[in-house]
């Protein structure tokens, strides 16, 4: 399409010029096609954006409208004006940008200023309301009733009642209980009531539902009968009384008062907390439980130690098995050189999650495919130490390949000159590796040796699917012998306290990237110095 | 072509506003007509209970005069969207785990019910406690409806029903020197559910009862002194190779069906592998030890969300939950839909399907898994201990394992 574009809409251009496939792309887009294509996109965005807008306004949420609407006008002046020529190669980058990293990264710092966990999930409103429904309780003499809801002649909902112990009958509203005779309700052979002398069921039950939902018959002290359904109705009473006024839940029969923490729930003097609690901001609150935690502090620095280890040394061992595997095939004229090349690169495009799962059966020491070929004893993942060199050679197994292309690309980037100079010069093979091309090879890379450390100090499905950090270490505590630093934030972000908290693993994952940010930013400018030095 | 950009412009504006405009309309149409449209409860459920839902929904909802979605999600995700769901397409029941109820309760994501006593008095009080769930006030906040756990499946071939668990000791091991590659007991003994009825036969417990009846996070018995003067028994058991924990759920499960096993500890999910497996078995429970060897029992069930009275249905979602599916009739239609044991006794009676009675009645009384959320502090603490001191030659002692574990839950829970 692009070429036909091209040459109808591009006469002047000198037929002998070759042209490059992006300056063909972008010449095909700057005809008539490329009018329709932009006016069809174009359209179809500020469709979206509209819908999104009548959205976001049904819901109120204006300040989400106004950026949606800046947004929209900004990217049509854009696309639609002849000024902004480099902006319209630059805004559909910056829009991916910041969806998809500088949202996330706005998301879990927000988040990591929040009480938001099991239990603090709701608004505060919501769980002021669902502590007092919680809290109701039957009294010890508490009736049951069979119920149907009716009108009565003026029309107001009112509730029939059929006490379960004694069978007296009952009308009730808000007003309170009055009784019926008995003879005034019909039943069915189930005990339901079907009918009604001066009342009229009603029949569609779903319209009165909201009504039905906060519908109390008061029956003396707190307690009041509340319907459950539509054919049951029972007697509860609360036993917590909220005072909006003083923000305090009072305990009714021994008045303890239960006061807002400020962290999301209502505790009492004694510690005793109501639940549920509600999500809210609290500051750095879980930046000081990290550093306050004995759960964090006391097995961090090994698991840092274990960290920087794990992620060191796969990287390292990989990258030497690699270039040694490039060095090897790189040999022109090797047979079946493809072939090998292509089974080197297997272990990286078979999914990950299933190499690791594979492994795990490989390595069981007693019925593990690894031991029995081998006739070896090893208890791979049993024991803590065997364990660690495991979770490195499936590491290694698994990244290798990586570092096999890299190298082999950049091996093949070196000018053989400089090979051939060092070689007149009295160089032997290992010299001219050490002096030439180990320091040619860094300097292409390093970075991506920086990249795969970061990536590896960060390989939570390595560790979970592998040994789930297990064993248990030596000092007996909650990370085991291979827990890195993410998958042991994750044990202490998802099974400590109530379970899942999620502010607190916000909280932890922006610790975790100080912490590789600062590692990779010193080996990057190490690097830097390295190559001005040379 | 070069005449106006003011063109183009309009062309873009106005297809933009052609387009708004009906997905506008298309958007806006449910949330304007809902009042005055049929109602709609939603229900979220997973897979295997689907079709029993479907039918069961479906039946109530016609005779309400309301319509039901049955909404078909994964069954962990119910749990997990539950509390990131908008309203707008929140349910307004849900059917789950009964060890999920501390979490959504405490959340306030579930709301407490009320049934007739007449018909909770057709459910043994072990599947009601199951959804029962509160601090100060012990509420239900679920319809127990089917109930599963763990049995010890006998190859009738290879060995006969134990006596006792000495009995069974002695056949397993026995059975396990004959060939290389024989298991003694075919179970994952790394496991924390899985060794369940081994914590409960030599006395211990994760978490003891509240005053009123609720399980206590403060109460951790696995380190309960009962418990710890049994656990010599654990390292017997190690040193004569009776369990271990290098043996996974699918080495445990291949070797049952492979012959290499006598006995194997499993549940109802594997009924089709059983039916389908040529082999002659039984299903009994696990022969006490020192006390009664109970699995952990699971109870599925319905709920009804805090979205019930967002959207206006809460006192139809308790009919439903509370009411219609209280009931033998619809609590047999699901859990047959459900390949389980029902919750109901009524319904229990008229199960003809030898596996799942003989499941059930392996599980009776069974303690309960614990539905406090606090449960996720204790499984990789609970199979860390069992690992360890099931590994064979160099294993911790069962009493430092179990201690250690104790601790460490102890401080995990804070």
């Amino acid at each position: 399409m692009s070429t036909t574009a091209v040459r109808t809409e591009a006469p002047a251009v000198a037929p002998d010029v070759e042209w490059g496939i992006p300056s063909r792309m972008i010449a095909g887009f700057s005809g008539t096609t490329g009018l329709v294509v932009k006016l069809v996109l174009l359209s179809l965005v500020n469709a979206i954006a509209g819908w999104a807008a009548i959205v976001l306004a049904r819901d109120g949420k204006w300040i989400a409208f106004f950026v949606l609407l800046a947004a929209t006008v900004t990217l049509d002046a854009v696309y639609l004006g002849k000024r902004a020529v480099p902006l319209k190669f630059l805004v559909p980058g910056t829009v991916f940008l910041l969806a998809f990293q500088a949202l996330p990264i706005v998301y879990t710092v927000n988040v990591s200023f929040q009480k938001y966990a099991v239990g603090h999930i709701i608004t505060k409103d919501e769980a002021i309301h669902s502590i007092e429904e919680n809290s109701l309780a039957q009294p010890a003499d508490g009736k049951t009733y069979v119920m149907a809801p009716a009108k009565d002649a003026s029309g107001k909902l009112v509730l029939l009642l059929v006490e379960d112990q004694s069978g007296d009958a009952f009308v009730g509203s808000p007003d309170g209980l009055e009784p019926l005779p008995k003879d005034a309700l019909k039943l069915d052979d189930t005990g339901l009531i079907t009918g009604a002398q001066g009342y009229g069921i009603i029949g569609n039950l779903a319209s009165v539902d909201r009504e039905l939902a906060d519908y109390v018959i008061p029956v003396g002290g707190g307690a009041a009968i509340r319907p459950e359904g539509f054919d049951t109705a029972l007697e509860l009473e609360p036993t917590l009384r909220y005072d909006a006024a003083a923000n305090t839940f009072t305990r009714i029969d021994d008045g303890l008062v239960f006061q807002d923490n400020g962290r999301g729930s209502f505790v009492a003097a004694n510690a005793e907390e109501l639940e549920p609690g509600w999500r809210t901001y609290t500051g750095l609150q879980n930046f000081t439980a990290i550093a306050r935690d004995p759960l964090i502090r006391k097995p961090f620095l090994r698991v840092l130690a274990w960290t920087v280890i794990f992620a060191t040394l796969t990287v390292i061992v990989s990258f030497f098995v690699g270039l040694f595997m490039a060095i090897v095939l790189d040999k022109p004229g090797m047979r079946f050189s493809r072939l090998y090349r292509g089974l080197i690169f297997v272990p990286f495009a078979v999914p990950g999650f299933l190499v690791l799962l594979i492994w795990a059966g490989l390595l069981n020491d007693d019925y593990g495919v690894v031991n029995n070929v081998l006739h070896l004893q090893i208890p791979w993942l049993f024991d803590p130490w065997w364990a660690k060199v495991s979770v490195i050679l499936v590491g290694v197994w698994m990244t290798v390949p990586y570092f096999f292309l890299v190298s082999l690309g950049a091996l093949q980037s070196i000018p053989n000159e400089l090979v051939e100079a060092a070689r007149v010069d009295g160089a032997g093979p290992l010299q001219v590796f050490r002096k030439i091309t180990l320091p040619l090879l860094l300097v292409a890379v390093t970075p991506l040796l920086i990249a795969s450390f970061a990536f590896n100090f960060n390989d939570f499905g390595k560790i979970y699917l592998l040994t789930g950090g297990g064993p248990p270490a030596e000092d007996q505590s909650v990370a085991g012998a291979t827990d890195i630093l993410i998958s042991y934030t994750y044990k202490l972000a998802f099974e400590a306290g109530k379970g899942t908290d999620f502010g607190l693993a916000a909280a932890l994952s922006i610790v975790i990237f100080l912490i590789v940010a600062t590692i990779s930013a010193g080996t990057f400018w190490r690097s830097r110095t390295l190559e001005e030095m040379r | 072509v070069k005449s106006s950009w003011r063109i183009t412009a309009l062309v873009v504006a106005v297809a933009a506003s052609a387009l708004a405009a009906v997905a506008g309309t298309a958007s806006a149409a449910p949330a304007a007509g809902s009042a005055s449209a049929a109602t709609t409860i939603r229900v979220w459920v997973h897979s295997s209970m689907k079709p029993a839902t479907d039918k069961v929904v479906g039946q109530w909802a016609s005779s309400r005069g309301v319509t039901a979605e049955v909404v078909l999600k994964e069954f962990g995700d119910i749990r997990n969207d539950l509390s990131k769901v908008t309203a707008d397409t929140a349910p307004d029941v849900i059917v789950g785990a009964h060890d999920w109820t501390g979490e959504l309760a405490s959340g306030g994501l579930i709301v407490p019910l009320s049934p007739r006593s007449t018909l909770k008095a057709q459910f043994p009080t072990t599947t009601l406690n199951a959804f029962s769930y509160g601090t100060a006030v012990k509420r239900l906040y679920g319809t127990p409806v089917a109930v599963e756990n763990l049995g010890l499946i006998v190859n009738t071939a290879l060995a006969h029903v134990p006596t006792s668990f000495a009995d069974l000791e002695r056949q397993a091991l026995a059975f396990k020197k004959k060939k290389k590659g024989n298991l003694a007991l075919a179970v994952p003994g790394g496991d924390a559910y899985h060794m369940a009825p081994f914590l409960s036969g030599l006395g211990g417990y994760v978490f003891g009862k509240t005053r009123i009846g609720t399980f206590d996070p403060s109460d951790i018995g696995l380190d309960a002194p009962r418990f710890l003067a049994n656990t010599p028994l654990i390292d017997k058991w190690n040193d004569e190779g009776l369990v271990s924990s290098k043996v996974t759920y699918d080495t445990a499960k291949n070797a049952f069906l492979k012959k290499q096993a006598a006995f194997w500890i499993t549940g109802p999910w594997e009924t089709n592998t059983l039916q389908d497996s040529n082999l002659r078995y039984r299903i009994v429970k696990v022969p006490a030890i020192k006390y009664r060897s109970g699995p952990f029992l699971g109870v599925q069930g319905f709920m009804v969300t805090k979205f019930a009275s967002q959207h206006g249905v809460l006192s139809l979602a308790k009919d439903l939950v509370s009411s219609y599916l209280m009931r033998a009739s619809a609590q047999k239609t699901l859990a047959v839909g459900a390949g389980r044991f029902p919750a109901n006794s009524i319904a229990a009676k008229t199960v003809t399907n030898p596996i799942i009675k003989q499941f059930g009645a392996a599980g009776v009384g069974s303690p309960l898994m614990p539905n406090i959320s606090q449960m996720a502090a204790v499984w990789s603490e609970l199979a860390g201990a069992w690992t360890k001191s099931l590994k064979g030659p160099g294993a911790t002692t069962a009493r430092t394992a179990f201690t250690v574990a104790a601790r460490n839950i102890a401080n995990k829970i804070g």
